[in-house]
This record gives C-alpha cells, sequence and structure tokens, in this order.
C-alpha cells in the first residue's frame, strides 16, 4: 500500500512532467524550470525535489514518450498490419504528440547526450516495427532493394521535413493534411 | 502491460512472451531458443547490429545508445 504521502509525490510528479510537455511543446526546450513551476503552480524548488537538474527533468519527459509512443505502436501492431496502416499508425501517433515532437526533432541537436540516446531509441521501436512489416510483406508487395536503413531513414525524413517545414505547408496540422499523400506516395517510392 | 525487463518492448499477446508463456518476464525476442533469457552480451550484440541494420548509425553512437536503454532495463541493472 502506498501511504498518502506517496501518491502526493507521484501526483507532483506527473504534474510537472504534464506541465513540462505542455510548455516545451509551445516554447520548445529553452523554456525555463521557472516557467514551467508557474504553469504548474508549484514552487521552483519542487521541480528539483523530483529533478535534480533541466537535464533529468527532459530525459525522463523523453523516455516517458518513448514508452508511451512503444506502446500505442505494439497495440496498433497487433491488428494484422500491412505497409499501409503501419505508416498511418506512425502518423497517427506523431499526430497526438504532434507539437512537442516538432520542437523535439527541431532542437534535438542541442539537448543533452543522453537525451539524443534516448531519442534514438524512440526511434528504434519505429524502425523495430517498420522492419517487421517489411519482411512479412515481402512475399506480397515487391520492395526495392534498398538496405533496411535507406527504407526507414527515407520514411524518417520525408515526414521530419514536413514537421519541420509545417508553414510550408499548410497553417493546421501537417501531418493530418497531408498523411494519405505521403503514405501513398513513399510507398510508390519504395515499390519494385 | 507487462514490459520485457530485457528489451522494454511491450507484451500483451501470448506470442510477444518467450516460448509463448505469459508468466515468463522476457519476450520472445529476448529469449534464446530454449527458453532460457540470452545474455547481456549477447543481447546487447543484437540490438547493436539491429540499430545498425534498421538505422545505418555509426558503430560507436549504436553502441551508446543501446548501452543506455539497457541501463534502464531491471534485467541489466547489475551489469553496469
Ligand atoms: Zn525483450
Amino acid at each position: 500500500m502506498k501511504t498518502k504521502r506517496q501518491i502526493q509525490k507521484e501526483a507532483t510528479r506527473k504534474l510537472i512532467l504534464d506541465t513540462a510537455y505542455q510548455v516545451y511543446a509551445d516554447e520548445g526546450f529553452a523554456a525555463t524550470t521557472n516557467k514551467i513551476a508557474k504553469a504548474a503552480n508549484v514552487s521552483h524548488g519542487t521541480i528539483f525535489v523530483h529533478f535534480p537538474t533541466v537535464e533529468c527533468l527532459i530525459i525522463c519527459l523523453l523516455e516517458r514518450f518513448g514508452s508511451e509512443i512503444n506502446e500505442h505502436l505494439h497495440i496498433l501492431s497487433e491488428k494484422d498490419e500491412n505497409l499501409e496502416t503501419f505508416l498511418a499508425a506512425h502518423i497517427n501517433v506523431l499526430i497526438r504528440y504532434e507539437d512537442f515532437y516538432k520542437r523535439l526533432i527541431s532542437e534535438i541537436n542541442s539537448l543533452p547526450q543522453e537525451a539524443k540516446y534516448v531519442f534514438i531509441n524512440i526511434q528504434s521501436v519505429v524502425s523495430f516495427h517498420l522492419n517487421q512489416v517489411i519482411e512479412r510483406e515481402k512475399d506480397k508487395i515487391a520492395i526495392k532493394d534498398i538496405p533496411m536503413h535507406i527504407i526507414f531513414n527515407s520514411w524518417l525524413g520525408l515526414i521530419h521535413y514536413y514537421l519541420t517545414n509545417n508553414y510550408l505547408f499548410t497553417v493546421g496540422s501537417v501531418l493530418t493534411e497531408h498523411k494519405d499523400e505521403l503514405i501513398l506516395n513513399y510507398i510508390k517510392l519504395i515499390e519494385k | 502491460m507487462k514490459t520485457c525487463i530485457a528489451c522494454g518492448m511491450p507484451m500483451k499477446k501470448e506470442s510477444d512472451f518467450a516460448m509463448g508463456d505469459t508468466s515468463k518476464d522476457y519476450c520472445v525476442y529476448c529469449a534464446n531458443s530454449d527458453g532460457t533469457m540470452q545474455s547481456f552480451e549477447e543481447k546487447k550484440q543484437s540490438l547493436i547490429n539491429f540499430t545498425i541494420k534498421t538505422q545505418g548509425l555509426d558503430q560507436s553512437v549504436a553502441e551508446k545508445a543501446v548501452e543506455n536503454m539497457m541501463r534502464q532495463l531491471p534485467a541489466w541493472k547489475e551489469c553496469f
């Protein structure tokens, strides 16, 4: 049994993470912990009780984000998915986190080294599923003779380009509006 | 939902578990053919190879990313 104090502590930790997620999504990772504290309605010191450094906060947030993506993709992959439905599932998951993810991919190079590793591992989950789907689909559709990492990086490159240059394509959610077009044409590119 | 102690994969359906045994704490990808869990070195090597194959990473980057991930997992706590 958790004590009342433990429950309270966990709730505050979650509140800080949820708020940091929103603040970073809105303003980018340069947003201060002061700002996060204010938005969460906790004292500045409280943040550091839970996360000794800003790096810890960011890494913890990315890890939580990664396991959420992991879970979503895993649940979706249970259905008998094909290439098209998998790519749609990936985009749908990203749409849920679109603003945050956009910040993440635009600012990843300036984040701490450990955050970069967490980011790689987030992508590993996606590449794991894509690799499985490609292996499974091989008999059904003819995929060009391209190495797996180029297949994966081309997909990621495509959606990351649209995300980081959202303004070129729409004022709304670029993934929502261009999802079908991107999936359809990406498949055409890798299909024999 | 249970997650694999050795790689972090969520395990939901029977076929996710080693030998289809839902009482196991590790997944089908972390098991040897006899059902035992892969060793730290085996798992690390296979994850590094997989990361390079599917993402094209530089060897040293892949090694660090994999170590970073394994460090968080319950199965390998003592290996770091
Ligand atoms: Zn596993």
